[in-house]
């Protein structure tokens, strides 16, 4: 027994300090964490994990799935992840609370945030048209920035329009409770588009940007220390996973990019797949000469602006000094 | 009693930020991972006043649903108490709707009755009520052989007398049982605002959520549990009022 006891004691220290490291065999095991599940938003992603884009690169990289509990600033923050993805509020919010979080890529260079209408009914030409509409909106999520924001600028105030507050639930835009209802363009716009087609109703998107409301989408973030203490890593696994975006985007990779997300995503129908990555395309490449992970400067200093007026922040935070493009 | 719930609660809310501001402080964390005290006194100043109207608005929806699950829950065991097949039946219901995630069914609910203050009440109603139901069925089909017996053979048994001497027998078990379920109201009650209302504490959580605001959760935490401690004293204080006036007239009874 005695001797049984010292070989644990002297096995378990070592037994300790394997499963501590995050290299056993020599390679290191870095965490990325998504902000949402897997889906067509992410596609770059995993298609860089399941195409041997970060292998490629010399990286072991394990890309966790996001949700609404997970925040990958607190994550870096904690030693729980080395990259994670996070929308411009959260980033301004977080630098605003003292967090050390570098932003190295924006992956949507259009943001996904836009509002559903029934074109049937309704015809929005002018911010004007906002006039006495019903307006959903989920109190403390973007859309409300962004909407009071437009909101403003038409100067349309508060006994103008009916806000009716948005939950995860689609019932009331169904039930025609509401006539605008935000949604991502890319993920539940798809589907409420078909299933609206399938009761001859046709949709279209009210899009912000196109009043020059810019609010920054998603973006890949790391910390201040990663970025100083590891600059090789930081800069083979950004250059790795841009260059999966890349990839996955183009129109030649389709199919191969749709084999990655029927492995991913094994809860939505193909062709609603194939749908959700034409609209993620655009907004994560607008055009051939906009570089993916392009950081857009002047839309984070306005986003910033918006939370800094809708007072989401107490004071400026200089965003543009967290903002490193590393390509 | 009263006294002694407020100061535990404090004592552990203390010990809790305390261990909160330990971990932010050793390992470094910025106030967007735990927030700092001086943080978490900001917020307080800013937001406690709109946060305590937020929670006596649920607290008020709790009660009501909570009254509603106790009465509901005596009239179904009472009715049931004896009926084998009726009894077992809304046993199997109870544990299958406890066993559905209130979420899957919330869109069910919104397409029933709306998403105003009834689908609040219908929400903290199934996540009390059935717990009750339970407990109360429990009591009520569980014979006091000794004592029914003789007013059985003395022909005196009516349906009242059983429930009277079934509830007298288990009323300690009966008001534990209601004043835990204050608890059960309440979290159903913040779980029905948090997916499924625009007022109330739970929508006022869900906000800060989505601002990834730690503080003033921290601040919703301390409000709900300070509240909650005096509702559930005072439901305790008013269950050994109950249950000394009951003995009283016990002992009169058998004098």
């Amino acid at each position: 027994m005695n001797r049984i006891a010292k070989t644990v004691l002297s096995v378990l220290p070592v037994m300790v300090l394997l499963c501590g490291s995050p290299d056993v065999r020599g390679e290191e095991q870095l965490n990325y964490r998504l902000k949402w599940l897997y889906n067509a938003s992410v596609v770059g992603d995993i298609y860089a994990l399941d195409h041997g884009f970060f292998a490629k690169a010399g990286l072991t990289v394990n890309v966790k799935e996001g949700g609404p509990e997970r925040d990958a600033i607190r994550e870096l923050e904690l030693g729980h992840a080395q990259f994670g993805v996070a929308s411009a509020d959260q980033v301004i919010r977080a630098i605003e609370k003292g967090s050390p979080v570098v932003v190295i890529a924006q992956l949507f260079q259009i943001n996904p945030l836009m509002w559903i209408y029934r074109s049937g009914s309704l015809n929005i030409k002018s911010l004007k048209d906002l006039r006495g509409k019903i307006i959903g909106i989920t109190y403390g999520g973007n859309d409300e920035n962004i909407m009071l924001t437009l909101l403003s600028q038409a100067n349309i105030s508060d006994g103008d329009y009916t806000p009716f507050s948005v939950r995860y639930d689609l019932t009331p835009f169904y039930q025609k409770k509401t006539d605008l209802w935000p949604c991502y363009l890319n993920s539940q716009g798809v589907i409420l588009k078909q299933k609206l087609a399938k009761e001859g109703e046709s949709v279209a998107f009210f899009n912000p940007a196109d009043y020059g409301v810019r609010f920054v989408a998603n973006s890949v973030v790391t910390s201040r220390q990663m970025l100083k203490e590891r600059p090789a890593v930081v800069e083979s696994f950004i250059g790795a996973l841009m260059a999966a975006w890349e990839a996955s985007l183009l129109p030649a990779n389709e199919p191969k990019a749709m084999e990655t997300l029927l492995k991913y995503d094994k809860n939505t129908a193909a062709d609603i797949q194939l749908l959700q990555l034409e609209a993620t395309r655009v907004l994560i490449k607008p055009s051939p000469e906009i570089r993916v992970g392009a950081i857009d400067m002047d839309a984070w200093k306005q986003t910033e602006a918006i939370m800094l007026k809708q007072k989401q922040i107490r004071k400026a935070v200089s965003v543009e000094k967290a903002l490193y493009p590393l390509q | 009693m009263l006294l002694r719930r407020i100061y535990q609660f404090l004592i552990i809310y203390a010990l809790g930020t305390a261990l909160l501001f330990l971990l932010k402080y050793a390992l470094g964390l910025s106030d967007y991972v735990i927030p700092g005290p001086w943080d978490l006194l900001l917020s307080f100043k800013q937001f406690s006043r709109h946060y305590l109207s937020q929670v006596m608005n649920t607290l008020a929806v709790a009660v009501i649903g909570q009254i509603a699950s106790i009465l509901m829950a005596f009239f179904v065991g009472i009715v049931g108490r004896q009926a084998t097949w009726f009894g077992s039946f809304i046993k199997v219901a109870a544990y299958n709707v406890q066993a559905y995630p209130i979420v899957a069914i919330a869109p069910i609910i919104f397409i029933l009755i709306g998403d105003g203050i009834l689908t609040r009440l219908l929400i903290a109603a199934m996540i009390c009520y059935f717990p009750l139901l339970l407990s109360v069925l429990g009591a009520m089909s569980e014979p006091v052989a000794d004592i029914e017996h003789f007013y059985r053979v003395t022909g005196r048994m009516r349906w009242q007398l059983e429930v009277k001497i079934r509830a007298f027998e288990n009323l300690h078990k009966l008001t534990t049982v209601i004043s835990g379920s204050a608890t059960l109201a309440m979290a159903g009650t913040i779980v029905a605002e948090f997916i499924a209302a625009d007022a109330g504490i739970g929508y006022s959580i869900r906000i800060a959520l989505y601002q990834g605001d730690l503080a003033k959760i921290l601040i919703a935490l301390f409000l709900i549990g300070i509240i909650l401690s005096v509702y559930q004293g005072a439901l305790e204080a008013a269950g050994s009022a109950v249950k000394s006036g009951w003995s009283k007239g016990e002992e009169v009874y058998s004098e």
